[in-house]
């Protein structure tokens, strides 16, 4: 009885000399110096710190874009452990993106600009948040380079940091409870896990079929490329509906089929496709897939490793506790967990969104 | 041909006689012992992978290396990655939060040398897509005291092209150890797989040689499989020569005790297992050592018996063109396995009698588009083995499903034939 009251005392010495030793790593991996002296924009990129790019004007943590940036929202988003995302492109100067083949080619020099952040209360989105991240797309003469610059305590300025780093978030989720969430900045290299097309980094959002929709502001709503086009900025948008575009999977009043393909396919298509990294899986889950065999449907796994389970099927129909796919998204052991990277929590509304498609499925 | 019957006593009375399956949990060297980097001394290392351009060494010194987060090599040529030793350098992702693989390789004419990955939560090295790749003196494994925790795959070049994997060990993966996907003109020579489930495997791939490896105490020695549904969709060509594959009797422990098998192939392979051969084609088998399995010295099988859909474009269920001989085989070791179905068809259904390791084993599916009989041979598996009224060789005849197995020991049909097998490896022997 002694001894193990001994043992627990032990237990517990180690577990606070633990977490001690964690939020120390913490705090160094994440508080980033302040400027010492003014960086100058050379036009030399990437620069070391985020205020030397001016994307912003004011405060810089106040996000108020100067006037040469455009904000822009994909339809459905990408589900980055509950992270509030706000996304820009700069498109330099005199220069034009335009539409090729389906696809829309960025001029030299585009940047696209995406701020990780979390309210400190979600029910009040607009009141007092803390920036974690913003991750830089530039586009150079060799093609896109991804570039993670990390906020300081202070929120004042964000550092370039290539080898990443970790963080405790703490907020108040929209039932009200607190939620702490270990948060992991991805190292440079790790962004192409993602952002890869054949190899080459590619932004993902920035796609025609992704923008391709109208968003209210304010009293009026518009489709985003017909105001890229507006705004001189974007060549040969013809109309919304002579292009593709995806819906909202959040939107109830789209078919569940419709809503449950937009979520595999922001969330899980840029690995999954036949020129992503996740090719050698054959399991295929973008919008435009119409072969029940490459969406998972009654296919077996080949390198899932533990990530199976206890199952046989990426996905079989009718039955989501027994399916591959929802297997792993509701996993957070490394290993098992889908996405590879960007989640350590678990999506519930994804997961209840993919198990009601799955259920629909014969 | 013998019709056989289920007796339930005998497989209770054989069950209670190796209660006990075989576990490995050796290690090369203890890495424990190594001195630890420093914070900043380890954040080099992975700036200098991020920073790495066409051309570069990146050379990692003597020590223990504690990662929490991947190290990712992108798209670049002609990089060399060099540790101290494979007993001096050790890359540890014991922290890793994130992320598939500890060590991720894309590019061309990548080498990466001496030194140690350990306990990756995922994949040890990954190389994708990367045209010329070198593995060499380098170990992965994992160090785990409870082997259900550890990573799938230990080497694993998947999409690549001209692949040597030369001087290396691999152990306790909980699928493959060494493990080629999906790619064209591999070597996997001089080198070591111990305690995975399967030791070395080639899978949907073409024109490769394994010769001149130790694979012992897995579950399965040396596997040549090709899997429905995938980009490269059928592989051909493949020498597994001079090999010894021994003892590998390990427990399956690619699902977790208590748990049969899922979708994936490699959780039926029943220890035991020497050579497996799984809708494979052009596959010759020659002057291993193939001894103490104690299931099955070679294993020739279609996909059929997974039970799992066989429709897919471009891609066959059958194994065949297979040539097999100048072998050395050894039964001695102990009884079938029992823990998987293919275990129990070896055990109860094997033509020689019940509880007997079977040296070659042939699962009796033909096209029936070629031939009505497979007494012709229609599926081209030819054995040519010096001594092969000693062996034990077992046909079976699954046509009439599970409840009607029936088999014969009849060779006749598979030998006085040659099938000529060609791989050309030349221009990858000097990387």
């Amino acid at each position: 009885m002694i001894l193990n009251k001994f043992t627990s005392w032990i237990a517990f010495g180690i577990l606070l000399f633990a977490s001690f030793s964690c939020k120390k790593e913490t705090l160094e991996q994440v508080v980033a110096e302040l400027p010492v002296e003014e960086e100058n924009a050379d036009g030399n990129f990437p620069y070391k710190w985020l205020s030397t790019y001016s994307f912003f004007e004011g405060e810089l943590n106040k996000l108020r874009q100067n006037s040469e940036l455009l904000e822009y929202f994909p339809a459905s988003s990408l589900f980055t452990d509950y992270a509030f995302k706000s996304r820009f492109v700069s498109i330099p100067k005199d220069s034009i993106a335009e539409i090729i083949d389906g696809e829309i080619n960025f001029p030299e020099g585009t940047i696209f600009i995406k701020n990780f952040y979390y309210p400190e209360d979600f029910r009040k989105p607009e009141d007092k948040k803390r920036i974690i991240e913003t991750r830089l797309l530039i586009l150079g003469s060799t093609g896109w380079e991804a570039y993670p610059y990390i906020w300081n305590e202070a929120q004042t300025d964000a550092q370039l940091k290539v080898v990443g780093g970790q963080t405790k978030v703490k907020f108040t989720n929209l039932n009200g409870k607190e939620q702490v969430i270990d948060y992991l900045i991805p190292n440079k290299n790790q962004c192409k896990s993602c952002h890869n097309k054949n190899e080459q980094l590619a932004p993902i959002g920035a796609q025609i079929k992704h923008l391709n929709w109208e968003r209210n502001e304010g009293e009026t709503s518009k489709n985003q490329l017909l105001v890229w086009q507006e705004k001189g900025k974007l060549n040969g948008f013809e109309s919304p509906l002579s292009h593709p575009s995806l819906n909202n999977y959040e939107d109830k009043n789209q078919s569940l089929n419709l809503r449950a393909r937009a979520y595999l396919d922001i969330n899980c298509a840029h690995c999954h496709n036949a020129e992503g990294p996740a090719s050698t899986s054959g399991l295929f889950l973008d919008y435009e897939e119409t072969d029940p065999l490459k969406l998972g449907l009654n296919k077996t796994p080949v390198a899932a490793g533990k990530g199976a389970g206890k199952f046989t099927y990426d996905i079989l129909p009718g039955k989501p506790d027994e399916s591959i796919l929802l297997h792993r998204m509701k996993s957070t052991e490394v290993g098992v967990a889908m996405p590879e990277i960007g989640r350590t929590t678990v999506h519930e509304e994804g997961i209840k969104l993919i198990r009601e498609w799955i259920l629909s499925l014969k | 041909m013998r019709k056989i019957t289920f007796y339930p006593a005998l497989l209770v009375f054989i069950l209670l006689l190796i209660g006990c399956s075989e576990s490995n949990h050796e290690q090369l060297f203890d890495s424990s012992k190594l001195p630890r980097k420093s914070i900043e001394e380890v954040e080099s290392i992975i700036e200098a992978f991020i920073m790495a351009e066409d051309s570069s060494v990146i050379e990692i010194p003597e020590g223990f290396y504690e990662l929490n987060t991947q190290l990712i090599l992108d798209n670049k040529s002609n990089v060399t990655i060099k540790g101290a030793g494979m007993m001096k350098t050790v890359l540890s992702f014991r922290g890793l939060k994130t992320g598939g693989e500890g060590v991720k390789i894309v590019g061309n004419n990548i080498k990466i040398e001496d030194l140690s990955i350990e306990d990756a939560p995922g994949d040890g090295i990954k190389a994708q897509h990367t045209d010329g790749i070198v593995f060499r003196k380098i170990n992965v494994t994992w160090t785990n005291g409870d082997k259900s925790k550890n990573g799938t795959y230990a080497i694993y070049p998947v999409q690549c092209k001209n692949v040597v994997i030369d001087d290396c060990v691999a152990s306790h993966s909980k699928d493959a150890g060494i493990y080629v996907g999906q790619s064209e003109n591999i070597i996997v020579k001089n080198s070591l797989a111990f305690g995975n489930v399967a030791g070395i495997e080639i899978e949907n791939s073409d024109n490769a040689e394994v010769f001149n490896n130790v694979a012992r105490n897995n579950s399965g020695g040396i596997l040549v499989f090709n899997l429905p549904g995938l980009p490269k969709s059928d592989g051909k060509g493949t020498k597994i020569y001079n090999n010894q594959i021994l003892e590998n009797n390990h427990k399956n422990f690619a699902t977790p005790i208590g748990e049969g098998p899922n979708g994936n192939t490699v959780t039926m392979i029943p220890p035991g297992s020497g050579i497996v051969l799984l809708a494979a084609k052009d596959v010759e088998v020659f002057g291993n050592k193939i001894l103490r399995n104690k299931t099955a010295g070679i294993a020739i099988a279609s996909y059929q018996i997974t039970g799992f859909p066989t429709d897919a474009p471009n891609w066959s269920p059958y194994t065949s063109n297979i040539y097999v001989h100048d072998n050395e085989y050894d039964r001695s070791k102990g009884f079938p396995d029992l823990t998987r179905e293919l275990g129990q068809l070896v055990s109860l259904y094997n033509a020689h009698g019940k509880a007997k390791t079977q040296d070659i084993i042939y699962d009796g599916f033909w096209d029936q588009n070629l031939s009505k009989t497979i007494e012709n041979n229609p599926m081209k598996i030819c054995i040519e083995e010096a001594n092969m009224s000693e062996l034990f060789f077992t046909l079976f005849d699954l046509t009439g499903g599970k409840e009607e197995i029936k088999s014969n020991k009849n060779y006749q049909p598979f030998t006085n034939c040659t099938v000529s097998i060609a791989t050309d490896t030349s221009k990858i022997q000097s990387l």
